[in-house]
């Protein structure tokens, strides 16, 4: 078996001659993103205006493919001990400590001060600080919230819900005074990837308990848990919600509510705009509210989302790297993306109040609120496999394979295996 | 007596074509317009389109990827037959010392689980820096393609009787000279059912490629196909059309080339 | 004479020597360093190498989704292949009596064997579409084959009968092929009919091969991974994830190499076992036909 370790030397050695410095001359930085979707995107006159700013430096932007599981698979690949392809990435929040303890990130810390930081929204900062360096800088921002068809509640009377329990009533009430048999009460993603677990944390903090204690116990609080997992599977049995969102993603649920065929959904910014347009079945009557709380727990908060820039740390331009994360992350440039109407919210707070972008978008002022009481996802490098492991317990849960104790029990015994084994 | 013969004929045939049919849908799918695909009622579309195709061609990966395909395959094929001809040569015909211990390995080798052996592999292409290129592909695809070749091979050349080759010893050529000149020409047949079937196992081959590709640069068909992009809404025309695309080289080998095809599969399984 | 002896020696190793040397870097040396990082830690994104020993087979002996695996691994194996040894045999009799148009039977059956199986995979998620699929509209109901708990595994066990009975057929059909017409003759003439003919002559000549197909669709059918990886993922709640499933998302979802190679050895071993039980059933039977 000495000659595979020969090989294996040989390539190391092979590996390790990749790296070298910045030279002289022209620098040419590669921006690797996915696409900004939006009625035009905007990241290329960004990139231009960069390039007048910083004479002899140009941006190449390379497109990532399009689903997180790829681009994730994308990175693990590109940055793990291969040479640097690209200088800058969009990665999403989720991401960022477990890139930075895998050392791919470059430590802004020497560039970037704790109050260049400050006029952003605090969740999106915990996540770029993890462990005490700025491995990011945050760039777009996303929430969960509450969509309630305005027109609906308002003819029976009714206010936006504040609790779970008064959302079911509410829904049953309508349901049962409308006699349409297309019309379901509440619309959630329950399929197993990424957004089931997004759902399934905001049940748990509207029942005051969380996936990971402050300790960093696992499930710290089972009954509750249980309990909110129990609630959810409830809303498909008592036929508040229909029995396909234990399948459903974003686009399934936005659908059927944008055409007027549900009272309430719970989603993203994004789909606002979609039901605001022209031919919008629902155009005009549509709220939001933030996500309701549990009556015996505490008052809901939606999971924050969104994507932050990086510098990948064996790039050969740092400085002029960084400048660009810093660009694209300041005032001016978000202020120019949240102008062109992409489906992405910035994560600079004062611009939700911005008179000029308020006239164009009126309920920025209700998503800042909303993304400020809004609660980042656990912020670990273990993010992912914590995540992906618990996805097909919950699911389980939700169509009835497993009981809700039962899911829990099996998610909590292998989820401390595994943090155990990352130690 | 021979009206019901033909009828029985043409009932397999029917019976035959009726299995097919999940592909046969999928081809007309593949030009069917978006807005007739709930239509299921009718057997062919009504407007045929070929804007799917026009799509992946000119929109997708699709097209890098059968070249990346079309390479590796081809370039497992010719390692895996450059180094399994002289071996199942060497295995059926010289005295090589342990070749009993290596016939089990390679028969074990052809049962190996993919899934057991692609995280070593991985962190091997990892460390020699292979990930994401045509080589690791080729590589990884040869670990399981090289002991079927050799099993193949190496029974199509014991049937050949060994006077013909004796009659070339005396003519004083040395080994490798009469694989070349006496050996191939006649097993010729063999190696072209074995290639074929090493060319198919390679094009469809999915679990490396998915583990070691990340790019258009090296990613192949099959996945292409399974990371076949829908942003908004699935677009089952286009999926389709890739497919069929995807199928192509396969399907041709089974129109035009099945009789290689059969005797490579059956010579597989009989030699036992 | 001995130094023909000699030279042959020396040309059979240059002659092996190559593909031995591919095989044991790219086949043999993984499948023992399986073994070592099943007992291992393994993160490399975190460097994370640290020997535990048999931790993760103590923790897979009492994990429900390992148990779960194995239980859909040896459903789907079971049920599959008995359905293509069932349906492959009788596809073979079919074609040993066709006379016209063997070609195009032969292409037409060879077709689903040879396609790419994620091709298979997205041809029958497009088939099982709740609302636009041809299953659905030709039973003309709207059931939700792959998000139903209780319809995934058979929608799936369905693809893989599709695909795969076709290699069933041919190996019988060419074992058929092989049979004297003298034989059948000699049976007619002893008066038996046609199922007292296919019972006591046919069955007995397929019996060797049947079980070489047995052999080959068991083992690829504990392997399988692509198929079900792009047509259900394992999903919906894990009904239809088999051990491959397990382990490929074990080792490059939540990039645990350690604990996912021990699930690949659990597979391993399951595989050899079955291909050692098999063989020995094998030889039982070329010594007694």
């Amino acid at each position: 078996m000495r000659w595979a370790a020969l090989v294996l030397a040989a390539g190391l050695a092979l590996v390790g001659c990749a790296e070298r410095r910045d030279g002289p001359g022209p620098v040419t930085l590669v921006f690797k993103h996915a696409k900004i979707l939006g009625p035009t995107d905007p990241v290329p006159g960004l990139l231009r205006e960069f390039e007048r700013r910083h004479p002899g430096v140009s941006v190449r932007s390379e497109p990532l493919t399009w689903t997180s599981d790829e681009q994730h698979q994308f990175y693990v690949i590109n940055l793990d001990g291969a040479s640097p392809t690209f200088d800058v990435l969009m990665l999403d929040v989720i991401w960022v400590p477990e890139f930075a303890r895998a050392g791919w990130l470059l430590d802004l810390a020497p560039w970037v001060t704790r109050e260049e930081l400050a006029p952003h929204f605090p969740a999106a900062v915990a996540a770029a600080t993890w462990g005490g360096g700025v491995w990011a800088m945050p760039w777009n921002m996303n929430v969960g919230l509450l969509y309630y068809r305005a027109d609906l509640l308002r003819k029976h009377g009714l206010g936006p819900p504040r609790t779970w329990e008064e959302l079911v009533e509410q829904a049953e009430r309508i349901r049962a005074a409308e006699r349409d048999a297309r019309l379901d009460g509440i619309l959630w993603q329950g399929k197993q990837y990424e957004g089931l677990v997004c759902n399934v944390l905001e049940h748990f903090w509207a029942s005051g308990t969380r996936l990971l204690g402050d300790d960093g116990r696992v499930l710290p609080e089972p009954e509750r848990a249980a309990d909110a997992l129990a609630f959810m599977r409830g809303l498909v049995e008592r036929g508040v919600s229909p029995g396909w969102v234990t399948a459903a993603d974003e686009e399934l649920t936005r659908r059927p509510f944008g055409d007027g065929r549900a009272i309430f959904l719970r989603s993203w910014p994004y789909a606002l705009d979609l039901f605001e347009q022209a031919d919008s079945p629902v155009r005009g009557q549509v709220g939001i509210a933030p996500l309701p709380g549990h009556a015996s727990g505490t008052a809901g908060a939606g999971a924050t989302g969104g994507f932050h820039l990086g510098v990948n740390r064996r790039t050969r331009h740092r400085d002029a790297a960084v400048a660009l994360v810093r660009f694209l992350a300041a005032e001016s440039a978000q202020r120019a993306l949240t102008a062109a109407g992409v489906a992405l919210y910035p994560t600079r707070m004062a611009l939700y109040h911005d008179p000029a972008i308020v006239r164009a978008r009126p309920s920025m002022p209700r998503f800042h609120d909303l993304a400020l009481a809004a609660r980042p996802r656990p912020v670990t490098p273990a993010y992912l496999m914590l995540s992906t492991t618990v996805q097909p317990e919950f699911s389980a849960a939700l169509v009835a394979v497993k009981t809700p104790r039962q899911a829990l029990d099996h998610a909590r015994r292998r989820l401390e295996y595994m943090l155990g084994g990352l130690r | 007596m021979r009206v019901r013969r033909r009828a029985a004929d043409v009932a397999v045939l029917l019976l035959l074509a009726a299995w097919a049919t999940p592909y046969f849908w999928q081809l007309r799918t593949s030009f069917t317009p978006d807005a007739e695909l709930l239509a299921t009622t009718r057997v062919l579309p009504a407007a045929p389109t070929a804007i799917h195709y026009q799509a992946v061609l000119e929109r997708s990966v699709m097209p890098q990827a059968l070249g990346n395909s079309l390479a590796v395959a081809s370039l497992t094929t010719l390692v895996a037959l450059a180094l399994g001809l002289p071996a199942a040569y060497g295995i059926a015909r010289l005295p090589v010392p342990g070749k009993g211990l290596l016939l089990l390995v390679v028969v074990a080798c052809t049962a190996f689980p993919q899934i057991a052996t692609v995280s070593p592999l991985y962190l091997l292409l990892r460390a020699l820096g292979l990930r994401d290129t045509w080589t690791a592909l080729v590589l990884a695809n040869t670990s399981f393609a090289l002991p079927l070749l050799i099993w193949l091979l190496a029974g199509f050349i014991r049937e050949i009787p060994i006077e013909v080759e004796e009659a070339a010893f005396l003519d004083g050529a040395g080994r490798l000279r009469v694989l070349g000149r006496v050996v191939l020409p006649l097993i010729a047949p063999g190696v072209a059912s074995a290639a074929l079937l090493t060319f198919l196992a390679a094009w469809n081959e999915f679990l490396f490629a998915y583990t070691f590709t990340a790019t258009e640069a090296s990613r192949t068909v099959p996945v292409a196909l399974a990371l076949f992009p829908g942003v908004f809404e699935v677009p089952w025309g286009d999926i389709a059309a890739a497919s069929i695309l995807a199928s192509l080289p396969p399907v041709l080998i089974v129109i035009g080339l099945h009789r290689w095809l059969v005797r490579g599969l059956v010579a597989g399984a009989l030699k036992e | 004479m001995t130094g023909r002896q000699r030279a042959d020696r020396r040309a059979g190793l240059a002659f092996v020597a190559p593909a031995a040397l591919a095989l044991a870097a790219l086949a043999l040396y993984p499948s023992l360093w399986v073994l070592w990082l099943s007992l291992q830690h393994r993160v490399p994104i975190f460097g994370i190498a640290r020997f535990t020993g048999l931790d993760h087979y103590a923790f897979l002996a009492a994990d429900p989704r390992f148990w779960n695996a194995v239980q859909v691994t040896l459903v789907f194996t079971g049920v599959s292949v008995a359905l293509e040894l069932a349906l492959g045999l009788a596809a073979a009799l079919a074609l040993q009596r066709q006379r016209a148009g063997r070609r195009l039977a032969l292409s037409l059956l060879l077709l689903a064997w040879a396609l790419p199986s994620v091709v298979t995979a997205r041809l029958f998620e497009w088939l099982y579409h709740p609302s636009a699929g041809l299953v659905n509209a030709l039973l003309g109901r709207s059931l939700n084959w792959l998000g139903d708990p209780t319809l995934a595994l058979p929608g799936l066990i369905l693809a893989d009968v599709w695909r795969t009975m076709p290699f069933v057929a041919l190996l019988c059909y060419a074992r058929l092929l092989t049979i004297p017409i003298e034989v059948y003759e000699a049976a007619r003439v002893d008066g038996a009919g046609r199922l007292a003919t296919f019972r006591s002559v046919t069955l007995p000549l397929l019996r060797s091969i049947l079980l070489v197909a047995l052999l080959f669709r068991t083992l690829d059918a504990l392997r399988a991974f692509d198929l079900m990886f792009v047509l259900t993922g394992g999903g919906p709640a894990g009904t239809t994830e088999t051990l491959t499933v397990y382990a490929y998302r074990s080792l490059f979802q939540t990039l645990q190499l350690g604990f996912g190679a021990a699930l690949g050895v659990v597979i391993f071993a399951l595989v050899m076992a079955v291909a050692a039980g098999y063989l020995r059933a094998l030889r039982r039977e070329g010594l007694a036909a």
